[in-house]
């Protein structure tokens, strides 16, 4: 039996068949958890973000109109709603104590060209695990991670990118760039 | 000439993403110039770790999650509802208090009895306005004192004077009558 493809997995969800809308969240479930575990970092907000992801899909399935690949629409909806959890959030952080040691806003400040980089950098010492990625990439503004994560663990590419962003193509390069400029900062600073 | 450094377009050419032109270019710009080199190596190492963290993310239950959403999704009649309830829960949690329109009529009604309040307070006690009478004898007084503060000179002298008799008759006297009454023994 051929596989119905994610398009017309909405179309039928539009159409309020129960059973699509079961195999459209079997499909995307891990990947639109990971996703959001990786921009929020925290698995609760995660699950409840994602959760809303497939509940809002389900109710605007009727809007998607098929100009653009259906994950390209659909990571628009959760990285829009984890986006949005975040701001929500952003003051609660910024009283944490924890959270005023790395700065406000990445995008305010000003980063660092690769011609400035002092000194070599080898692959081997650049080798982070996740333990150390989680606190820099927590620094990042939403839009970087977002680019970053979405373009390193769904294999977005950056028009995509811009398209989940609402923004162009050059745009989501540049946050893609800043965000991993960031991260080698942060990194090279610890 | 000051190098211009292709940074953005590094990670497009590690993925692959540039058209045939922009990728000889940006390859030809990392043959000559080291920092980019570097730079390109160093995102390319922490994008593989960044795919790589994603195996490190711990999994829910499935059947725990799907239960869960599908509880989410019959908690109100429609989806929509479920969406809306929520959202607003959640911004009613950080949203600053709003005094909608109940509060706002009960505020104005609290400033209007504290008004009139005040005004009626003043009236009983404070300043009191005179009677129509009362200001009519006020006036009567008023011109009588500025009369006498007219003749103040006469007045003044009015204990010198024997009577008004004398006064109203002064020029019935005698010259020698006159001499006794200036020059009292």
């Amino acid at each position: 039996m051929v596989e119905s493809s994610d398009e017309e997995l909405c179309r039928r969800i539009a159409a309020r068949d129960a059973d699509a809308f079961e195999v459209m969240v079997d499909r995307h479930q891990a990947r639109a958890y990971r996703l959001a575990s990786s921009i929020l970092g925290n698995e609760a907000d995660a699950r409840d973000v994602s959760q809303d992801a497939f509940i809002r899909l389900y109710e605007s399935a009727g809007r998607f109109d098929g100009r653009s690949r259906f994950s390209t629409w659909f990571y628009r909806i959760l990285v829009n709603l984890c986006i949005d959890h975040q701001r929500r959030n952003r003051w609660w952080r910024r009283l944490a104590p924890l959270a005023s040691a790395g700065g406000d806003d990445p995008d305010e400040r000003a980063l660092d060209p690769p011609s400035d980089e002092a000194g070599p950098e080898s692959k081997a010492m650049l080798t982070q695990s996740i333990s150390r990625l989680r606190p820099a990439l927590e620094k990042l503004s939403p839009q970087q991670r977002a680019a970053v994560l979405l373009q390193t663990q769904e294999g977005f590419t950056s028009r995509e990118i811009g398209e989940v962003l609402k923004c162009s193509e050059n745009t989501a390069r540049v946050h893609v760039h800043r965000g991993i400029a960031q991260l080698r900062k942060l990194l090279r600073n610890e | 000439m000051a190098a211009i450094h292709p940074e953005t377009e590094l990670v497009p050419y590690l993925r692959g993403e540039l058209s045939a032109d922009d990728r000889a270019r940006v390859g030809a710009h990392l043959e000559g110039c080291a920092q980019c080199r570097e730079s390109a190596e160093a995102s390319s190492a922490i994008l593989s770790d960044l795919a790589r963290a994603v195996d490190e993310v711990r999994e829910p239950d499935w059947a725990e999650y799907r239960a869960e959403l599908k509880r989410k999704m019959r908690a109100g009649q429609a989806p929509s509802a479920v969406i809306r309830g929520r959202w607003r829960w959640r911004r009613a949690d950080v949203r600053l208090p709003v005094f909608g329109w109940p509060s706002m009529a009960i505020s104005v009604a609290a400033v209007a009895v504290l008004a009139i309040a005040l005004v009626m307070h003043r009236g009983a006690g404070g300043l009191q306005t005179p009677g129509v009478d009362q200001l009519e004898l006020q006036q009567e007084l008023s011109s009588t004192d500025v009369g006498l503060l007219a003749n103040y000179h006469v007045v003044e002298h009015l204990d010198l004077l024997e009577n008004y008799d004398v006064i109203e008759h002064l020029d019935e006297l005698g010259l020698g009558d006159r001499q006794n009454h200036e020059t009292p023994s």
